[in-house]
């Protein structure tokens, strides 16, 4: 038990009358990579959201080890700079230029001084292929390059587990491969993560667990090969199989 | 004709021209960056949002009442005329000053005109950064939040500085508004530009000429700043523009 990282029990979400979010449990392990997939609007993104209470349930718990983040007294905050997050949009900050996005936390949460948030963040840029993007306006980069920076500046943070909000669907396709290739070194080093794509290929490949979303709820989960070869729910199915024609 | 008077009375009365513009172009500073600093504290106010879930009930009631005070504040200053304001402020306090000190000597109408701008503008700019602050992304906010920045660290170091500086041209708006409308001003007995250029007319007795010269002294004032504040957009939009 003491490897779990995450512990979802018993989620709800609705917005206004629609239930999100019916009831969700989950359990992530350490150095597991869980994958949600489903067709849009069945929740996988507000679940992943949920996770570090972007998004707040309305019911339930979340035990990122033994501290409840629904708990109101949890300090979240502190929490939060342990969980990574990667989202579609990037969001890198404007107002700060590519070293300056990955510095700014540790600087002003880890109280570090700048040459060892420099030191650091240089070490995790040059992780993902930017080291020779630090001084570079984040406007001035591609999709696929400011999501890599993106992942370098929750990876600064050196997270216990990372979040992925579908990092590639706002890239053009030639660029998917290169964040892509950085999620999966990050998976092979060990690092626990759940991420919500569309990529299936990518989710068939390096996940240890798949979790098909529908209507708000988990509908079916295991082994990728379990999912993808023996799919054991007929709307499963039907929805790998929408996939792998287009 | 109308060319030699302009220049008989600029060469006789010069010095109230330039008097008056002095006055007009302090009080269209010192309001609008007055303004400036005394928004931001407003803007603190206007951009909290209440967590029910984790906020304690003093702190609650603290956001509300500091909510409604700024909502009552904004509406009252941009509600009514800025020379009501002035009357109001410039004889009210004249007499609280009187009833209290003994005496009211060094109330300046100037002092009065200059305090009265400033919380006029400020009531604008805090509309305007806070339409400023709502611009921007919500993903900015919660990239922060997600790194483990509370909501106030997140506006200070990412949403407030993005928002100020795309809040700048509107700003440079209300300092064009300010020249201009400093010259209700005059109505508490400021010596602006207006207020010098009735100088002039009552000793002339021409009661147009004095006005076109002022006319085209406000125009100049206006043009140049219009030019920079234009000069300041471009500079923002065409840094955009190239990454499109």
């Amino acid at each position: 038990m003491s490897n779990v990282i995450l512990n979802i029990v018993n989620v709800r979400k609705s917005f206004g009358d629609h239930h999100v979010l019916k009831d969700i449990n989950l359990e992530v392990h350490k150095s597991e990579v869980v994958t949600l997939i489903g067709s849009s609007g069945s929740g996988k993104t507000t679940l992943l959201r949920c996770l570090n209470l972007l998004n707040e349930p309305d019911s339930g718990h979340i035990y990122f080890f033994e501290n409840d983040l629904m708990n109101p007294k949890t300090d979240l905050d502190k929490l939060r700079m342990s969980i990574g997050m990667v989202f579609q949009n990037f969001n890198l900050f404007n107002n700060k230029n590519v070293i300056d996005n990955c510095t700014l936390a540790l600087i002003k949460l880890k109280g570090m001084n700048k040459e060892a948030a420099e030191e650091k963040a240089m070490h995790y840029l040059a992780k993902v292929g930017m080291a020779n993007f630090a001084q570079a306006n984040v406007a001035r980069l591609s999709g696929g390059q400011k999501q890599r920076v993106a992942i370098a500046r929750a990876l600064c943070m050196e997270p216990e587990i990372m979040l992925f909000d579908e990092p590639t669907s706002a890239l053009d396709p030639e660029m998917v491969g290169e964040v892509l290739e950085v999620i999966q070194a990050l998976a092979k080093e060990g690092m626990t993560m759940v991420i919500v794509t569309h990529e299936m290929a990518f989710a068939k490949e390096v996940s240890d667990k798949i979790l098909f979303m529908e209507n708000g709820i988990i509908l079916e989960s295991g082994r990728p090969e379990e999912i993808f070869n023996r799919p054991k729910n007929e709307r499963t199915r039907l929805f790998l199989k929408r996939f792998t024609q287009n | 004709m109308i060319l030699t008077s302009i220049s008989d009375i600029i060469s006789k009365y010069h010095s109230f021209f330039t008097r008056g513009l002095l006055y007009t172009i302090l009080l269209a500073v010192l309001g609008t960056a007055g303004g400036f600093l005394l928004a931001l504290p407003f803007l603190g106010i206007k951009t909290t949002k209440i967590d029910p879930i984790r906020d304690s009930k003093v702190s609650i009631f603290i956001k509300k009442v500091g909510i409604g005070f700024t909502n009552v504040y904004t509406t009252f200053f941009r509600g009514t005329p800025m020379m009501v304001q002035a009357m109001i402020f410039y004889y009210g306090m004249s007499l609280v000053i009187h009833n209290v000190t003994g005496n009211n000597y060094w109330w300046k109408p100037i002092i009065a005109g200059i305090i009265v701008i400033i919380i006029n503008t400020s009531a604008y700019i805090i509309e305007i950064l806070r339409g400023a602050v709502n611009a921007i992304d919500p993903g900015q906010m919660e990239a922060a939040r997600s790194l483990g920045f509370s909501r106030k660290k997140a506006l200070y170091l990412i949403i407030y500085p993005q928002a100020i500086k795309n809040a700048l041209p509107s700003i440079g708006n209300e300092f064009i508004v300010n020249l201009k409308d400093s010259s209700v001003l005059s109505v508490i007995g400021i010596f602006d530009l207006f207020k010098a250029t009735g100088s002039v007319v009552s000793t002339t007795a021409d009661s147009v000429t004095p006005y076109i010269i002022t006319a085209i002294l406000y125009l100049t004032l206006t043009s140049i700043t219009a030019l920079l504040v234009k000069k300041l957009e471009s500079k923002r939009h065409g840094g955009e523009m190239k990454n499109v």
